[in-house]
Parts: C-alpha cells; sequence; structure tokens
C-alpha cells in the first residue's frame, strides 16, 4: 500500500545493533522494588496496602476512581517495607510503595479464557484493572483510549511498531519473538474499537520484524505497513499522516481524525489481561549503548531500580557516563540509578563520555534553517528558540510554540547548539498561565 | 555515589549532530578558495597584499569590538574571517589598502559586532563595508591625496588597466568583449570575486554538498535576471556571467544570517534582489549593482519572513471525515 512521507523529520543514526540480535532474557531478582503510584498521564492511586502488609505478585496494590487512571500492582511477592516519595526517572519525588522481595518467588497462577467469549465492556474492564498503559513511553491509560466519545467514529487502527528512537530495540525484539500475541491482541482491540482495518506500522530497518508478522497473519483485515526509516515516524501525528494521510489538528487527539494508535508491547499487554487475566507487571526494556558492557533487552518487573538493571548488563564501562531513561531524542538523563523501572520505560541508554554532552554553552540563532527544514511540527523553532530564551511569551505563542511535540531535531541539527528543547519546554506552561489569564 | 562516579546532566535530546557553526564558516572559507587562488594566479602579490591586509583588519577590528563591548571573542567561530576574505574579494586586487582597511572596519565592526553579533546583523557586512566606502568616496578622495606616498608598488601585471567586461556590456561595446568561455572560466578584471564564475559555481557545489546553501535564493536570482534581460532585448548569459552575480547569487545572497528563513520568502527575496540588479544593470552605472541589490532585499527580510510564514502540522487541510467502513 502506498505510504505517504511527512514532511520534514531527519535520518539519525540508529545504533542499534548493539541489543537488536539479543534475545529477550528474564532480569534476575532484584532485592527492593518501588512502585510509584502515577505511572501515566492521569489522576494518581491511592495505595491499597499498609506499611508491614504481605503482598503476591499480580496484586492490585493502588487504584482510584478517576477515568483517566490506570491501577498499580506488585510486579513481585514480598513486604510493604515503606509508602514515601522516592525518585521517579522524571526526576520528581512521587509517592511510591516500596517493597522488599522475596527470595524465594512462587510463579503466579493466571486465568486462562477464550478471548472470542468476552464482550467488549469486560475487555475494557479487564484492561483497566490490569493497570495497562502506552507501552510506547507517554503511558497514557488504555482503557481510556478505547472508550472514545460517541461521537467520535472511529474506523482505522494503527499499531505502532516504528520504534524510530535511535538505540532502543524492545519492540522490535517483541515482534521477532511474540507476532503471535501481537496480532491477537491487535485483533482484540480491533473488536472492542469495531474497527474493520488495522494498519501494524513498521520501518523499514526491520524486515526481520515485518517478516516475522507477516508469517503470523490470517487476518486479511490487519495490513502490514512498512514505512521509510525516518524520525520521527513513531510520533503519532507523523503515523497517522504517513499512513492515512490524515492530519490530526492543532490541540488535538488521533480520534479526531477517526484512528486511534496502540504500540505493539500495549497490544501484548491487552492480550495477556483479556486471556489470562494478568496485569501489567512485567515489560521489555532495552538496556543499551557504547558505554554499557552487556547490552539487552530484558524483560523486567515494574518497578526494578535502574542500578539493578545496570549492574545486571556488566556495568558502566567508562567515566563520565549519561544514562537515559527513554530514548535518546527525548528521554529524560538521570542524575542517579535510584528511579526504578515503570510502565512506560522502554529502554536505558549508557552513553560514552563523547556523547555524554552536558548542557554546554551556546551561541545566538545564526538563522541557518536547519530546524526549520527538519522540523516535522513545521514551526520556526528559530524564532520560538530566540523568543523562548527573551522570556517573550506572547511571541513564543504566537510562533506556536504549544505545537511542538519536543522530538529533538531542532537541537540536534542546531550548529550554535542552542537548547531549543529545553527552551520550550520552560515556557510552555507559562504560555499556558498567559492563556488562562487572557480567558 | 563519589564525585567521579556522578553522571552526566542535561535537556534531551542527548545526540547531537556534528555540524557547528565553526565548521560551517570554515566551510564557506574553503568554498572561496577556488576563486581566491585564480584571484592570486592573475594579480600576484596584489591579491595576496590586499587578502592579508582584509584578513589582518577584520580580526583586528573583532578584537577591538569585543573588548570595547565587553562580550568573549568569538574569533574561533571563523565569521570575522570569512567576512574579511568578502570584503577583499569584492575589491579589485589594485585597490588603495586603506579603502580595504575602512571597509572591513565597517563591516565587521558597525554591520556585525555593534549590530549584536553574529546572528543579529541585519545587513550583509562584507557588502556593507563595501557599498560604504562607495558612498564615502569623497572623504576617501581626499584621504586618498593624503595617503598616496603610503601606497604599495608590487611590480606591473598585465589585467590592472582593462576595462571590466561589465562596462565594455554598458558601453554597448560588444566587439571588446572576451569570449564567453573565456569571461566563464577565467578573464582579469574588476573585483577578484568576478575573474570566474566558474571557480565561483565549484565553490557553491561544496556548499551545497555540505547543505549549508539551499537551491531558492541563487535560482531566483539567477532566473529572474536570465528572463528579465532576455526580455529586454540583452544577451541574458552575459549578464550572468559578468560582474559580481556569481559571487552574490551563491554566496552573499544565501548568507544565512540575512536572508530569509521561510522557502517561500527565500524565493521572493531572490526575485527582488534579480529585479533589482537588472535595474541596477540597465539604468544606472555599471558599479555595485549586485551589492546594492542585496542590500536593499536585506533590508526587506524581516517584512517577507513575516508575511511567508508555512502552514504548521495541523493546519493545513480540514479534518478529514472519517471514511465508511471498508471491508
Amino acid at each position: 500500500m502506498q505510504v505517504k512521507q511527512f514532511i520534514g523529520g531527519i535520518h539519525v543514526p540508529h545504533y542499534k545493533s548493539f541489543s537488536e540480535h539479543k534475545a529477550i532474557k528474564e532480569s534476575s531478582l532484584p532485592k527492593e522494588i518501588i512502585i510509584p503510584l502515577v505511572q501515566h498521564t492521569g489522576a494518581p492511586n491511592e495505595p491499597l496496602v499498609k506499611v508491614g502488609d504481605r503482598v503476591k505478585a499480580g496484586q492490585m496494590i493502588g487504584s482510584t476512581d478517576k477515568f483517566v487512571s490506570a491501577p498499580v500492582h506488585a510486579s513481585l511477592s514480598g513486604t510493604v517495607t515503606a509508602i514515601e516519595p522516592r525518585l521517579c526517572f522524571t526526576g520528581e519525588m512521587t509517592q511510591s510503595i516500596v517493597i522488599t522481595v522475596d527470595e524465594q518467588q512462587e510463579a503466579p497462577t493466571w486465568a486462562d479464557v477464550d478471548p472470542a467469549r468476552v464482550t467488549k465492556e469486560e475487555a475494557v474492564k479487564l484492561v483497566r484493572e490490569a493497570g495497562i498503559v502506552g507501552m510506547g513511553g507517554a503511558a497514557f491509560p488504555t482503557s481510556v483510549k478505547l472508550s472514545p466519545p460517541p461521537d467520535k467514529k472511529i474506523d482505522a487502527l494503527l499499531i505502532n511498531g516504528c520504534e524510530c528512537e535511535p538505540f532502543l530495540t524492545c519492540d522490535h525484539r517483541l515482534m521477532l519473538e511474540k507476532p503471535g500475541d501481537i496480532l491477537m491482541g491487535v485483533k482484540l482491540l480491533m473488536k472492542v474499537l469495531g474497527v474493520g482495518k488495522a494498519y501494524v506500522c513498521v520501518e523499514d530497518n526491520k524486515a526481520d520484524a515485518i517478516e516475522a508478522l507477516q508469517k503470523k497473519n490470517d487476518d486479511p483485515a490487519i495490513m502490514l505497513m512498512k514505512l521509510p526509516t525516518k524520525y520521527p515516524q513513531g510520533s503519532e501525528k507523523h503515523l497517522v499522516k504517513a499512513v492515512l494521510d490524515r492530519e490530526i489538528p492543532s490541540g488535538g487527539l488521533p480520534f479526531d481524525v477517526g484512528t486511534l494508535i496502540q504500540n505493539v508491547g500495549t497490544c501484548i499487554a491487552v492480550y495477556e489481561a483479556v486471556r489470562y487475566k494478568k496485569p501489567l507487571i512485567e515489560r521489555v526494556v532495552t538496556v543499551t549503548g557504547q558505554n554499557i558492557r552487556d547490552p539487552q533487552n530484558l524483560l523486567v518487573k515494574i518497578g526494578t531500580p535502574l542500578s539493578h538493571l545496570i549492574a545486571q548488563c556488566g556495568g558502566i564501562v567508562a567515566r563520565p557516563a549519561k544514562v537515559v531513561v527513554g530514548g535518546p531524542m527525548t528521554g529524560k538523563a538521570q542524575k542517579t540509578l535510584d528511579a526504578p523501572v515503570v510502565k512506560g520505560t522502554t529502554g536505558v541508554v549508557v552513553l560514552p563520555p563523547e556523547l555524554a554532552l552536558e548542557d554546554m554553552e551556546y551561541l545566538d540563532c545564526v538563522r541557518c534553517c536547519k530546524c526549520v527544514e527538519h522540523c516535522p511540527m513545521l514551526i520556526y523553532p528559530n524564532q520560538i528558540s530566540i523568543f523562548c530564551e527573551a522570556g517573550m511569551v506572547e511571541e513564543a505563542d504566537a510562533w506556536n510554540t504549544m505545537d511542538c511535540v519536543e522530538c529533538g531535531i531542532c537541537a540536534y541539527v542546531c550548529p550554535s547548539r542552542r537548547p531549543i528543547v529545553r527552551l520550550v519546554q520552560r515556557t510552555k506552561p507559562l504560555i499556558q498561565e498567559l492563556r488562562s489569564k487572557k480567558k | 555515589m563519589s564525585a567521579k562516579d556522578k553522571l552526566v546532566f542535561s535537556a534531551s535530546p542527548h545526540l547531537k549532530d556534528k555540524g557547528t557553526v565553526s565548521t560551517a564558516m570554515r566551510d564557506v572559507f574553503i568554498a572561496l578558495m577556488p576563486v581566491t587562488a585564480a584571484a592570486i594566479y592573475f594579480f600576484r602579490w596584489y591579491a595576496v597584499f590586499t587578502i592579508v591586509v582584509a584578513l589582518t583588519t577584520a580580526v583586528l577590528t573583532e578584537l577591538l569590538f569585543r573588548k570595547i563591548m565587553n562580550r568573549k571573542p568569538s574569533l574561533n567561530d571563523w565569521s570575522a574571517l570569512v567576512t574579511g576574505l568578502f570584503v577583499a574579494l569584492l575589491f579589485p586586487a589594485t585597490a588603495a589598502w586603506w579603502t580595504v582597511v575602512i571597509a572591513t572596519f565597517l563591516a565587521v565592526g558597525i554591520a556585525k559586532e555593534l549590530m549584536g553579533g553574529l546572528g543579529w546583523n541585519l545587513f550583509n557586512p562584507a557588502l556593507f563595508g563595501r557599498v560604504a566606502v562607495i558612498l564615502l568616496a569623497p572623504v576617501l578622495a581626499y584621504a586618498n591625496g593624503w595617503l598616496a606616498p603610503a601606497s604599495v608598488n608590487l611590480g606591473p601585471i598585465d589585467s590592472i588597466t582593462q576595462a571590466t567586461p561589465l562596462a565594455m556590456l554598458h558601453m554597448g561595446a560588444l566587439d571588446m568583449m572576451p569570449s564567453l568561455g573565456r569571461l566563464f572560466t577565467g578573464f582579469p578584471a574588476g573585483a577578484m570575486s568576478e575573474v570566474s564564475p566558474l571557480l565561483i559555481l565549484i565553490g557553491a557545489g561544496y556548499l551545497f554538498y555540505r547543505k549549508h546553501i539551499n537551491w531558492r535564493i541563487p535560482a531566483a536570482i539567477l532566473g529572474t535576471v536570465l528572463v528579465l534581460t532576455a526580455i529586454l532585448g540583452q544577451n541574458p548569459v552575459y549578464h550572468i556571467a559578468t560582474g559580481g552575480i556569481m559571487i552574490g547569487a551563491f554566496f552573499m545572497a544565501t548568507d544565512w544570517v540575512t536572508s530569509p528563513f521561510t522557502a517561500r520568502g527565500k524565493l521572493i527575496f531572490g526575485i527582488g534582489i534579480g529585479v533589482l540588479i537588472v535595474v541596477f544593470r540597465l539604468g544606472l552605472p555599471p558599479t555595485e549593482g549586485v551589492a546594492f541589490s542585496i542590500l536593499i532585499m536585506n533590508a526587506f527580510v524581516p517584512l517577507i519572513e513575516r508575511r511567508t510564514a508555512r502552514p504548521q502540522f495541523g493546519y493545513i487541510k480540514a479534518v478529514p471525515v472519517p471514511m465508511a467502513e471498508t471491508k
């Protein structure tokens, strides 16, 4: 099927070879797990356990009645030793349930129901109870996505297997190793949403993944889409543009153009939630980079501290190092290794001294237009950076700063090394404040 | 965790393209080497002398202004050297050295540093310096007499008394014109940058290859000049091959800082320059028409940019209504 390219974007070196041929391996048991009560976009959970309680793997330990939320579960059996603010990968302190893990873990037993006999409503409820969120990084509660407003008709489901961020290979490995489960998840999602077409989207640098999916695919309603390798192909807006040639309006959501996007990992989680009633307590995390001794794709229990993963992969080779949670274009650098893996953690990238860039001195904009040329949102990062830097909030808004998806291309190409994303992140709340004042 | 084990922290993105302002400016310097070499070949020590004078003045001026304005020296961004070389190449090799000094001083000091440094200047610094000394001609005439003993004589060269092809074109003396091939590959008359359109093109090719310049501005300028001169009954190819059009179109008008950052703006900017060049060429004495044209259009850049901003993502089309379910 003909795929349209989106305008802008850039080829970033892939750096995927470190881990793309490493089969998914189960992580060893950590001594302690930290389960933040908020791991998603939305309302925080209330703890359902107290300090001193024994918890079992898969037990729900935090939930809320709020619609836009997802409950959290104990990922291993153990004893609750603290409920206190702990460091999250974002750098903020987040109320978390700390569990000291039992050395002997009983294998949890899961149900086994025929997904064909589960109704739409039951499926959405199971997805909610399993605490499933978007596993591509944004961590938006999946149950909310599966309950679109009745006036929004959805006719196409997009499954995102692009994995356009350099270094990351967790989705690639899932497509190679569990193509059947992904497709089962896709079928379930199609049924829940009542859509007749699904497009599984994969960048053409992962030909083996496309082949693996093709072999397992027996449903003509599921189309496999080979997309050109270009960052940020996996961005929702750009994926919809490329596959369906529809443009999500500024400030809008995918269902405004009749579509919905799910990550391949989320499909597996949905399938497991419906078939086995298994909550989201583990995920695949790519631990990679030039600066880690033994890069791996690990099946990790949610709440495992980063330090445990790094140690398991042979540790950091050289200092100074930078540890990034998520991909290197949009991920968060860590000051320590104390933060835990959460539901949206796609990877842990350990960059070597030569790539461990600090915020450095930068120059004035020389108007070279490289950011303008590559910006996939077709805005003007050059102007935005100047106005954000000067604190000219109104002008920054006028140049559409709020449309920025923070993909990082502008700062990547900028010859003046301007920290454009940082400036935008700093200014967005100020623009919101200004807009609300004007109202 | 000891200080040694501290992790490096910064905002995303954590990868960085290698290109910097310094490498880009250095690339411009490299791109000017072919035509510089040709100028030195034709004008010998006069060319070397003028270039050295301009480069030295550029560096000293930047140091001086940065010192006065209490800003960190930025010589390592190569921009002073690039401006210096540009100014030198805009002069005939035998120009009085003090004129070159004044032009370079005005270019780097006024047009760049006083405007806020690289990135903030509205006018192309080198062209500003070059044109300023033309406007200052009466003052310089006085200085010429006074400084005449200080002029340098670096020996005879054959080409210095030759009329420029542009003057020949203007006088209608087409029989005096050198052949088009000679004009294109190398003909020693006029400013140093005008000796060989071919070598300018080779330099521009390098800038294209390094992705520093975009096709829009040069194409718009050359296209406009070709079409307009043809309509007006002139030989369009002669117009392209003579005077400062080549260096203007590929090196001056494409200057990052002083050209529009919008795609449509680049076209309008180029067309504007092309029209002005033809007006200057056909209506006025044949001196620095290209320089004036570019400087005039430089002033319009902020206005052009405001009027030509592209529609951003999510604003282009109305939201399509989802299609009926397909089986």
